[in-house]
């Protein structure tokens, strides 16, 4: 495990004088937006959204909310877990409705399922998460918002296999990084597509980041999302950079639907508005 | 017999006074105070550092499964000190569930969420940021949050990050404030079990030390203040902490060898 210290402001790295510019070249060269997702509505792309709920009433969801589950924590269980069906989600704080509005809005004919993960119960925050990646690992999700994380040592190697097991099944894990100075897991694994807010305001501009583990940065400040109650708030963080990013690699996945995770990520990658293409010039 | 084991148990009363007051006293040379001071001036140093008009923390309260307001500076209502309200109410409540910072502005304008905000900020703000507090065991122990920008209509990433760090420092201090304050309890808790545990023997003179070392500590209040002195002497410069501790060890050896030229009383 590293050493503790104090980590950077992971968003710092994507403002204008410190994005670095990258070039593709070769075949990558030839990866565009618009070959990548143009046209694409990410038509039948199971999302699961792990977070607070979805409002599947919402009107800015469309109806786009197919299902979920609620995940409870319970010391008497096996794994201290519960896990209820729940055919209508609901939202208990609002943000899990902001992080699908933002999905919904990008990937239109994706179909999200909600992943309740946060409630009243306090103790068992980090194995209710689990539990609900877990979850849609078991159940075909194909790509997974994760606008939360948590900083616990000892869910370390829990994440990371779960992680891993997502990665094998060809489930991409998008991941919000944590705009605190410690480690946020799964946010930090190489497996998972981490992302951090920067200034713009177009979707569909994202920039890539040469000095990982934050590979990705999508727009996050003052984004007009959707809350529960039916309502609508303006709102700043990492958490809604993510939805950005699991929003488009729906739409990848729904036109290329044999890419590999980590062929998703060289698509986002070559894709990246700091990425030119061209070859090098030999001299 | 019966007079020795007075006399024991006298002392070691006594001395178990002693102990717990050193704890307290370590305890307030470290940190300025006590838990709600401490708050305070955690509070107030977020509002001049973020150019907030206004600053709370709230802590939780696991046994009535709420986010208690414990100190709030500025705008916000003071009358809300000690108020409750659901985990899930508002964006406090949010920041403590998912552990995530979040900013919010434009609050006003939509007059829906006034109920909401006017619950967990004290009044209805037009920026709002808020940072959890995390425990270096991974619990969200509370929530900060500072209101209205005042140079500007947001707060920004910059400072959602800089929040973040400041956090950080703030958990960390009110967690060894809270710890100092529950190892005293813990420790007089279990010292009063065992002075009950055998009812053939009972031991008032300890119970009765015990039952005044939480409330009566008048006796020791100079030695408190020293503490406190120690804890305004730590943030001075070094030479000027040397000087202190030089002056300290003339008193002190004076005071070992009975000479002192000093009246002390």
């Amino acid at each position: 495990m590293p050493e503790e210290t104090l980590r950077p402001a992971w968003s710092q790295d994507f403002t204008p004088d410190a994005i670095q510019q990258l070039l593709a070249s070769g075949p990558f060269a030839k990866i565009t937006p618009d070959w990548a997702w143009g046209k694409s509505t990410g038509k039948g792309i199971r999302v699961a959204v792990v977070d607070s709920g979805i409002e599947h009433d919402h009107p800015a969801l469309d109806d786009c909310v197919k299902g979920g589950v609620i995940v409870e924590y319970d010391s008497r269980a096996e794994n201290y877990n519960r896990i209820k069906a729940e055919d209508k989600p609901v939202d208990v704080s609002g943000h899990g409705t902001a992080c699908a509005g933002i999905i919904h809005s990008i990937a239109p004919e994706a179909e999200l399922y909600s992943v309740r993960v946060l409630g009243r119960s306090m103790g068992g925050r980090a194995i209710q998460f689990a539990a609900g990646l877990d979850w849609t690992i078991e159940n075909d999700m194909q790509v997974v918002n994760m606008s939360l994380s948590t900083s616990s040592e000892d869910f370390y190697g829990l994440f990371h296999d779960l992680a891993d097991q997502a990665y094998f099944k060809n489930i991409n894990l998008v991941s919000a990084v944590n705009n605190i100075p410690e480690p946020s897991y799964p946010s930090l694994y190489s497996s998972v597509i981490s992302v951090a807010a920067h200034e713009g305001k177009d979707p569909f501009t994202y920039y890539y980041n040469t000095k990982p583990p934050v590979e990705f940065g999508a727009p996050g400040i003052d984004v007009e999302v959707a809350w529960n109650k039916g309502q609508y708030l303006v709102c700043t963080g990492n958490s809604f950079a993510a939805p950005h990013i699991t929003g488009i690699t729906a739409l990848i996945r729904a036109k290329h639907p044999d890419l590999t995770p980590f062929q998703v990520k060289a698509v986002l990658l070559a894709c990246a508005a700091n990425t030119k293409r061209g070859s090098k010039k030999k001299r | 017999m019966e007079a020795d084991k007075n006399i024991d148990e006298k002392k070691l009363s006594e001395q178990l006074q002693r102990l717990l007051m050193s704890i307290e006293a370590s305890g307030r040379a470290i940190l300025p105070g006590s838990n709600d001071t401490l708050l305070a001036s955690i509070v107030e140093a977020a509002a001049k550092i973020f150019g907030a008009a206004a600053a709370s923390i709230l802590l939780v309260n696991e046994e009535e499964e709420a986010l208690e307001f414990r100190v709030s500076t500025g705008e916000a209502n003071r009358d809300l000190v000690g108020t409750k309200f659901p985990y899930e109410k508002g964006i406090a409540g949010y920041v403590f569930m998912t552990g995530m910072p979040i900013a919010t502005s434009n609050v006003k304008e939509d007059k829906r969420f006034n109920q909401d905000f006017a619950e967990s900020t004290g009044y209805v703000p037009n920026s709002i940021l808020a940072t959890p507090l995390i425990s270096s065991d991974d619990r969200v122990i509370g929530v900060m949050e500072v209101l209205d920008k005042i140079d500007a209509e947001s707060f920004d990433m910059r400072d959602m990050d800089l929040m973040g760090l400041f956090a950080q420092q703030a958990a960390m201090a009110i967690e060894q404030s809270q710890q100092i304050d529950e190892v005293q309890d813990t420790m007089v808790r279990a010292l009063k079990r065992l002075a009950k545990a055998d009812s053939s023997k009972p031991s008032p003179e300890l119970q009765s030390a015990l039952d005044q070392s939480l409330e009566n500590r008048a006796e020791m209040e100079d030695l408190l203040e020293l503490a406190d002195l120690f804890n305004r002497i730590s943030v001075l410069g070094e030479a000027e902490r040397k000087a202190c501790i030089q002056i300290l060890e003339v008193f002190a050896n004076l005071r070992k060898t009975d000479k002192s030229p000093f009246r002390f009383r």
